[in-house]
Order: C-alpha cells, then structure tokens, then sequence
C-alpha cells in the first residue's frame, strides 16, 4: 500500500445493524485490507451533522467512507435524510476546496466481504493520489 | 445514587486488553497497546489478561471497580456483539453504572485482518479511541415504561394463531385481528402439509380450536387496523369491522350449516358470525405481533400462456382440484379432460432477473427465492404419480432445492415414481403452444441435462408453481411507519441478532408478511415473537435501552427542526415552557437514530451513549494515536 495512504487515517461510520458486523465478517473471513482504517459503530450514520464530516477533514482524517444499511435500513427514513445531508456536505466540501472523493456513501450488509474491501482499496488510492486532506486546494 | 453510578467524579478509566488465546496476541503485541494505554489522559489502569470473558477476566474489572480504582471501562477484545453484554454484566456485578463502558474490537477488526507493527498501532489506535469515548461517557439507566399485559396480533394465518395461543400460554390477554371471516390465511388453500403430509385442515382445525377455546384471547373478524399510536407497553389500536363484502360473501355462502370452529376445505376455519354493521374497537397492548402473511404471484397474461390458454393453471389451483379427485381413475381428469401428461414449470415470480424477466406494472421484480415451490412441486407430483399412476409427470426446473428435515425425500420419491426432470436456463425457459400430436399443448424446452436439446413434450395441463410475494401492506406500512426491505417483504432488526424484531420497541414480525417460509418455519417464528413479546410485557413494566434522544432544555429554542426531522410520529414533540415552545422527547417512541441530532443547529439534542461529543473524542484519539506513529515511522 502507498505509504502517503498510510499516514492519512480512513475513517468508516459503520452501522451497528449491516456494516459494522460486515466489517466482522470481513474479519472472521480472516481478509487483509489496509490498516489505516478505523471503523466506528453508530446506530446510523444520519446522526452526524455536516460539521462533523468537515471538523474530521480538518483535523487530518483523509478520507471517510459511510457504510450504511443503504435501503434495508431498519430505520425508515434515515437514508433519504442522509443521502440529502451528503449533497449539502460535498457542496461545503467544495468550498473549502476538498475533493469530495474523500466521503463516499456506500451500502455494506452485513455478508458483504467482497464490497467492503473493495470500497477500503478504493478510499486508498483516492487517498494515495490526494494527499493530505486540504493538499488539493493548495495545489489548485 | 452512589459516586460510582452518578458520573461525577473524574473518569478513573481502566483498560484491560485481551490476548483471546493466541487470536489477538498472534498478531497484536499486547504488552505494547497496555503500555500505550497506560500513558493516555484519565486512564488509571491498564491490564492484560489471555481471556478478558473468562472469570478471572471479568474478576479482575470487578476487583479494581470494587477498590475504587477505576470509574470506566474500556475492554480491547473480540466482537463488541459477542461479550459487550458480559462485560456490562460484571460492571453492573460490581455495583457500577454499566454503562460507563467501552468496547475495542481488536480482534475482528484487527488481529484478523492485519499482521505486523501495523496490527499492534492499529489496536492501540483504535483502544485509544475507546478510551477517548470513555471519558465523556454519562451513566445512563434504562427506559422503564408501564406495560399493557396484553398483545395484538394481525393476521390470523398460521403465524397469526400460534403467537395468539403462545402469548395466551405466558398468561396475556390477546387480541387476534383478522381481515377475513375466516381463520387459517394461505395454509386453508392447501391440501396436505410437507414434509408430514399432515391435512391442512386437521392443522388449521386443532390451532383454531386452543385459538377459539381460550378465555384470554378474543378473536376480531373481518377487522383492519383504522388508527395506531401509542409506544412499547402502551399501544393504542382502533380497528375497524366490516360486514363481509365481495370475496369474503362469496366465501361465506360456502358454510351452509357449519358451526363456529368448523374448517372449511380451501376457504379456512369459520371463526364466528360476522359483523352486521360497521363498528369500531378499541385496544390498548403492550405488543403488537404483525402476522399478515404472504400473497401467490398471480402470473400476467401471457405468462407461459397463463391466462391465453385454458390448460394453464398455477399450482394452488391444481392442489385444489387434486383435493377434489378421489383417485378413482388412472388419469388425472381436469374439466372433464383427461390428462395423459403435465409438465410443472418452477421458478414462476420467483427469482425473476432484471432484463430477462418482465417487471410487474409497479416495475418490481420477484428476485428473492420463495423456497418453497420445489419441495410443492415435488409433493404434487409424487401425489399425481400415486393417485393417477397414467399421468406422465414432467418436472421443468431452474434449480432445485428441498431444504429442510424429510423434503428430499420428495426428491427422490419423485425420481423413483417416474417423474422426468428437464433443467432450463432462464433465458431459454419453456415455450407453451397450444395443440399437439395426441395433447392439448406442446411445450419447447432446451434441456441442460441433455446439452441443451431441445425437447418438444405433448402435455395435457401446464402447472406453473408460482412463488410467495408480499402482501400489499401498505396500509399498515403508512400508519405504523414500519421497515421495508428490498424485496418489499417487512424487514427485520438483523436478519441473526434480531430476527423477529422491528427497530420501533414492542413490535414483532411472524411468518411470511417477513420473508417467504414454510409451515414449520412459520410456526417457528411465531414462536419467536411470542416469546420476545411475552418476556416484555410479562413483568409488567418495559424495561428498554437508555439509547435515546436528551434534549438540554437550556439549548433548545424551539425551532421544531427536530420534530420534523423525527423519523418515529410523536417521539419529539413540542412543550410549552415558560421561555417558550421547546422540544421535549418520549423515551418510549423512540428509536434512537439520532437523526434529530444532526439537524438541530443548537446543538441541543443528543444521543445518550452515541453523542457528538464522544465520537469527536473517539477521532481525536484516533488522529492523535497515527500522528504519533507516523511521526515514530
């Protein structure tokens, strides 16, 4: 893995019903993924306000991949309320001149090795090809 | 409230990290992340231990609380879904608030996954943040609301009856609602059960009876859920009754001088006289157990000539005339046409594939498998085989799978009795004609099992087994605010850890409005709910997680964004306050998804347990730990 990745922490809003015992499962399948990646339990990632999204970014988070339930959230309603929050957030993003590749919204059942590791390599290289989180404004 | 449980004194954090035998220490040097721990704000103590849930484990957390020398919690192990539980249960033993705890999951999410310096810095990392949650950690108790000792179950199918009678048996009171005059939902179309070959009706007959017997329950007919609202323990219902109309009439016309608890072939158990004019009940309980069952896909017109040709019919409707023929002849009559052959068709609306398959006009598609067709096809077959020994049975199938104790034997018997088995890809299915040389319709199918020749079979009847869709249930979706998932059946907490739960407190899934099952399974998850619901509502008073919104009054300027937000009716609602309208939360409604948190520009909301503060402490810690390695790198 890049070491450039390796400096800049991912973190995963992982939901405590679908992703976050996806990410277990990923675990108990004994899958290697990159370790700068901390996965965090919420009961939905909706409960976050935009701030918190920018204040990580702000503090050297480098990219920060929500797993949510997607559709099959228990809770009806939440991902409607998110998927909103989430364009308002890149629109912020871009202000302060963030790519917004840096926060990605995904859906990760509880079984879904396959796209969990898949979204964590992707976070990587996105990060490997940005840098720092903020690096990109300068550069522009 | 002792020192211990009030959060009032300095956090005295005790991490104690967890070796699991070799699985974490393998790859995690253990003596580093105590070490590390040992050096990070507000920790007092910090241990190892090769098994944290063993006795020895939980003693030591339990010795240091009980010596004062520790305050928090923090467990660096496995899981949090395997031992969060146990570790709260030796805080509580110890006499402290269990839920001044934190939980790292350094095994999973860790030494499985990662080797080398990076697994051991991402565990330190990762306690770190546990750590950092810790420290803003508030004791919290559990929401204990009054309960209702009495439950409602909607639906009176299978699911429906045995969570009634189940219920009844813990000594609750139970409203059983059902939408029809009659008991016994879709099992009251079928002739004989599988794997048993038990008589639907003798089944139906003996549930309807400890159903229609019992003092504690009472049975509503012809009744739908009008109003909902209310939360665990206190459920308000108001159902509506109707006079029977249409269908259900129809129905009714077929008792002639059955008495109440008389079963009815193909039209289900007589529960009693039906209203003669509209009225409306009202219920209070303190569960509500939702058993609305499953509908037959109906296939279009078209459908493998469904509809076009009269020799087309779906498998209930060939259960039904089967249950009519005393076997007298070597031939299936239907109609008064004999029928030398019939070919079954599988996978009807069942795992029906975008592009190949024609979405319903709502363009849904039937992707999930309704797992029970095969082992009815099969049943139906082996029956025509024993009963009409000079009809030739074709079986034409995608996949076949007869899941479950005795169901394969339908297989085999099947295969023994002459029943021919032609395999079709999904995008070469059978193609239905009418006429051929000596039989009503000619079906065209490339067989797999025969390297994709195409067989031409002279059938008199086409059986199309027809899969399990979900009841429109919209209503009940609308007023009662309830999940759904992809495939459009009610949804379920998780699928293992909660089968039978809905996120909303006090409301249960049974049977088929959840996911297609069979009978057996049916009445497994009836039993479920009755059980889930009975342990609730048995002691009289709800006791529930503290995971909920707080709203600190001084914040709160009553915009009302929260209520709007609020994804549960009447969680939040607004109050009158001497400084004005401000928001106040009902513990019991709700759910705790925090979505009111993320919109009240106040910052006047929390999560208790899952607060802004502590995820901000969480990333913190978790920055700060990888800057440090970086900096060591």
């Amino acid at each position: 893995m890049d070491a450039c990745a390796q400096k800049h922490p991912i973190l995963i809003l992982a939901t405590e019903d679908c992703s976050y015992p996806g990410a277990n499962s990923v675990g108990q399948a004994h899958q290697n993924y990159p370790d700068n990646t901390y996965i965090i339990r919420t009961p939905t990632p909706a409960l976050f306000p935009e701030k918190f999204y920018l204040d990580c970014f702000d503090k050297g988070v480098g990219g920060i991949i929500i797993m949510s339930c997607g559709v099959e959230c228990p809770y009806e309603g939440a991902y409607p309320a998110l998927a909103k929050r989430l364009d308002r957030i890149y629109v912020l993003m871009k202000e302060k001149g963030l790519d917004i590749r840096r926060l990605r919204l995904t859906a990760i059942c509880t079984v879904c090795n396959r796209a969990f590791l898949k979204e964590v390599n992707q976070m990587n290289e996105v990060i490997a090809e940005l840098g720092a989180p903020g690096s990109e404004a300068k550069a522009a | 409230m002792s020192k211990l449980n009030s959060g009032q004194e300095a956090p005295k954090i005790g991490v104690y990290v967890c070796h699991c035998g070799g699985n974490i220490s393998d790859h995690v040097e253990i003596d580093k992340v105590v070490e590390q721990a040992g050096g990070l704000a507000n920790v007092a103590v910090a241990r190892e231990n090769s098994f944290m849930c063993s006795d020895p484990g939980q003693e030591m957390i339990i010795e240091d609380i009980e010596a004062g020398k520790v305050n928090r919690i923090v467990v660096a192990s496995c899981a949090p879904a395997l031992h969060e539980a146990t570790f709260r249960g030796a805080i509580t033993r110890a006499g402290m608030n269990p839920y001044l705890y934190e939980h790292a999951n350094i095994r999973e999410q860790v030494s499985w996954v990662h080797h080398g310096p990076g697994a051991t810095d991402k565990a330190a990392a990762l306690v770190a943040a546990a750590v950092g949650k810790a420290g803003e950690l508030e004791p919290l108790e559990p929401i204990r609301v009054e309960a209702e000792a009495h439950a409602t179950v909607i639906g009176g199918g299978v699911a429906g009856m045995s969570a009634a009678r189940d219920l009844a048996a813990q000594g609750l009171n139970v409203a059983l609602v059902e939408k029809s005059p009659f008991l016994g939902g879709q099992v009251s179309q079928l002739d004989k059960t599988f794997p048993s070959g038990e008589a639907a009706g003798e089944l139906l007959s003996a549930l309807a009876a400890q159903v229609l017997h019992d003092d504690r329950i009472t049975v509503y007919t012809c009744s739908e859920l009008a109003e909902y609202s209310g939360y665990v323990g206190s459920f308000k219902l108001k159902l509506q009754r109707t006079p029977p109309s249409g269908q259900d009439q129809e129905r009714l016309s077929r008792i002639g001088d059955a008495s109440p608890g008389q079963f009815l072939p193909f039209v289900g158990v007589w529960a009693d006289q039906p209203p003669e004019a509209s009225e409306e009940v009202e219920l209070t309980s303190g569960a509500v157990v939702l058993a609305t069952g499953f509908e037959h896909y109906t296939p279009p017109q078209g459908e493998y000539g469904y509809g076009d040709l009269a020799e087309v019919i779906t498998l209930p409707e060939l259960i039904q005339i089967m249950a009519g023929e005393t076997g007298g002849g070597e031939q299936l009559v239907v109609n008064g046409k004999t029928v030398n052959s019939l070919a079954l068709i599988h996978c009807v609306g069942s795992r029906q594939i975008p592009g190949i398959h024609q979405p319903a006009p709502g363009g849904t598609l039937n992707e999930h498998c309704s797992r029970v067709c095969c082992t009815a096809s099969l049943q139906a077959a082996c029956e025509l085989r024993e009963k009409f020994p000079e009809t030739s049975v074709f079986e034409l199938y995608r996949d076949i799978r007869t899941y479950g104790r005795g169901q394969e034997d339908y297989y085999l018997n099947a295969g023994r009795a002459g029943v021919v088995f032609a395999r079709f890809a999904p995008e070469a299915p059978p193609r239905i004609e009418a006429g051929g040389e000596d039989s009503a319709l000619t079906v065209t199918v490339p067989d797999q099992l025969l390297a994709g020749e195409e067989l031409a079979l002279g059938v008199d009847l086409v059986v199309l087994a027809v899969g399990m869709e979900p009841r429109d249930n919209q209503g009940l979706v609308d007023k009662m605010k309830l999940p759904v998932g992809a495939d459009r059946f009610l949804l379920e907490v998780h699928p293992k850890l909660r089968p039978v739960e809905l996120p909303a407190a006090g409301i249960y899934l049974a049977g088929t409005c959840q996911a297609p099952m069979d009978t057996s399974e049916v009445a497994n998850a009836a039993g479920a709910a009755a059980a889930k619901a009975g342990a609730i509502l048995s002691a009289g008073q709800v006791e529930l997680d503290p995971f909920v919104a707080q709203i600190d009054q001084a914040k709160c300027v009553g915009s009302g964004a929260c209520v709007e937000a609020c994804l549960s009716d009447g969680a939040i609602e607004m109050i009158d306050t001497p400084d004005g309208k401000r928001a106040q939360v009902n513990p019991a409604l709700c759910m705790g998804c925090g979505v009111c948190v993320a919109v009240c520009e106040q910052d006047a909301i929390e999560l208790n347990g899952w607060t802004l503060g502590q995820y901000e402490a969480m990333v913190d810690a978790i920055v700060a730990q990888t800057a440090g390695q970086g900096a060591k790198a």
